[in-house]
């Protein structure tokens, strides 16, 4: 087995991003807990020595540093992925996948944020944040609306991908910054299959249905 | 229209698979929609009576549903069989979900305190195939008046039948609060090879008549 530690964070979504894809690959990994709330170690000098930017998840291995949500994932996909399902090699799945986790990066970004300010009152417009946030997963909706008429239940290529683990979160954990999911029918039905996937975990806030 | 005033169209049938449940609102009321594991729908208030949790975040364990905070058990008709805290205990009648009456008709779940009230009759059974419900910040009457601008031919006042393109589509409005409605639509008879493209088509032009009318919204 490859030695992997993850630097992260439990109530950190981009850490569970990452956490999520090293079960689904099914590695094994050794996790340093960063105290982010109330602490800030992440943006203090012993994180800031392995990422300059100050955030997480840190993924180190043997061969070098990675930080960056979809770097680390896009780097665990091509180191660990033998059978290139979660990075299609296929030149246009490829291209859905990178433009999905574009869409994490950047219009995702104000739910990530939305939630930080409901859990832990960092700063920020709320109501500019959640509207911004209703939009990212209406353009979700929208695109798994269609999807489903295709017969497909994922969001690009032929089955899940890293657009999907890199989307998940931020929509499964909508409630705790105040968004249902009464009005998102067709995402509803794909976290259901997400969620049935062979190594899936959860986190605080995305229910373990007992 | 409110529960109380006749039958409310709260989802597509699609969207509620067995053994799930989704909440919705209907004039600021908050339901639950839930399908138990034979494929029966039930609508309730969306509220535990123990702490006031929504059930709609809850699950469906058979023909149970169970919140998520404390796992509190509710069978079909509402009441409160198993409380996991107190396994023992025979649970008295009085907790219990207030409950709504609900149907399936034309691939839509309605909702209504008034079951008497007349449900929107469009003639004998022709099946339908699922459009989707859209769901977009205007009230209801904007919804209904942009409709009727593309020629809806009422059943009732929240409902009608839409000729568009060589289909016909049975379209159902919900007023969710006074500035955000849902437009449940599905495609009115017997399913054909060419479904998924009629059907992404239908979705495609309610989703710009969705923008139209925000626009209208907005700067209204």
């Amino acid at each position: 087995m490859p030695n992997i530690t993850l630097y992260g964070y439990e109530l950190d979504e981009n850490s569970y991003r990452a956490r999520l894809l090293l079960s689904m690959l099914g590695l094994e990994w050794q996790t340093v807990a960063v105290d982010m709330f109330p602490g800030q170690e992440h943006r203090k000098p012993a994180m800031l020595a392995l990422n300059p930017l100050g955030t997480l998840p840190v993924l180190q291995r043997d061969d070098g540093t990675v930080y960056g949500t979809a770097a680390v994932l896009l780097s665990l996909a091509r180191s660990h992925d033998q059978e290139q399902r979660w990075l299609p090699a296929d030149a246009t799945a490829f291209a859905e996948v990178v433009t999905w986790l574009g869409f994490c990066e950047t219009a995702l970004g104000p739910a990530v944020e939305a939630r930080l300010q409901a859990l832990f009152d960092t700063p920020g417009d709320e109501a500019a944040l959640r509207t911004a946030a209703r939009k990212a997963f209406r353009i979700m909706d929208d695109h798994m609306t269609l999807r489903h008429f295709e017969g497909v239940e994922w969001f690009a290529g032929d089955g899940p991908t890293l657009a999907d683990l890199a989307l998940f979160p931020s929509f499964a954990l909508s409630r705790d910054f105040g968004i249902d999911h009464g009005e998102y029918p067709a995402l509803r039905r794909w976290i259901r299959h997400f969620r049935s996937l062979p190594g899936f975990l959860t986190m605080p806030g995305i229910p373990d249905y007992h | 229209m409110k529960l109380e005033a006749g039958w409310v169209p709260v989802a597509l049938s699609s969207s509620i698979e067995a053994a799930t449940s989704a909440g919705a609102v209907v004039e600021g009321s908050e339901i639950v929609v839930w399908r138990d594991n034979s494929g029966v729908v039930h609508v309730w208030e969306d509220r535990c009576p123990h702490r006031g949790m929504r059930m709609s975040f809850g699950f469906v364990r058979g023909d149970h549903i169970a919140c998520l905070y404390h796992g509190w058990q509710y069978d079909a008709g509402g009441q409160c069989r198993y409380i996991p805290a107190h396994p023992t205990l025979d649970v008295p009648s009085t907790i219990k979900v207030p409950t709504y009456v609900s149907q399936e008709k034309y691939g839509i779940v309605w909702a209504t305190a008034s079951p008497d009230a007349a449900m929107p009759d469009i003639g004998p059974a022709v099946g339908s195939t699922p459009v989707r419900s859209l769901y977009v910040d205007c009230s209801a009457t904007d919804a209904l008046s942009a409709l009727d601008a593309e020629g809806l031919e009422h059943i009732s006042t929240d409902t009608g039948l839409l000729a568009c393109d060589g289909d016909k589509l049975f379209i159902a409005v919900q007023a969710i609060t006074t500035t955000k409605a849902a437009v449940h639509a599905v495609l009115l008879g017997p399913p054909s090879a060419d479904n998924a493209k009629r059907q992404a088509h239908h979705a495609r032009r309610l989703e710009k008549m969705r923008y139209a009318l925000e626009q209208a919204a907005e700067f209204a």
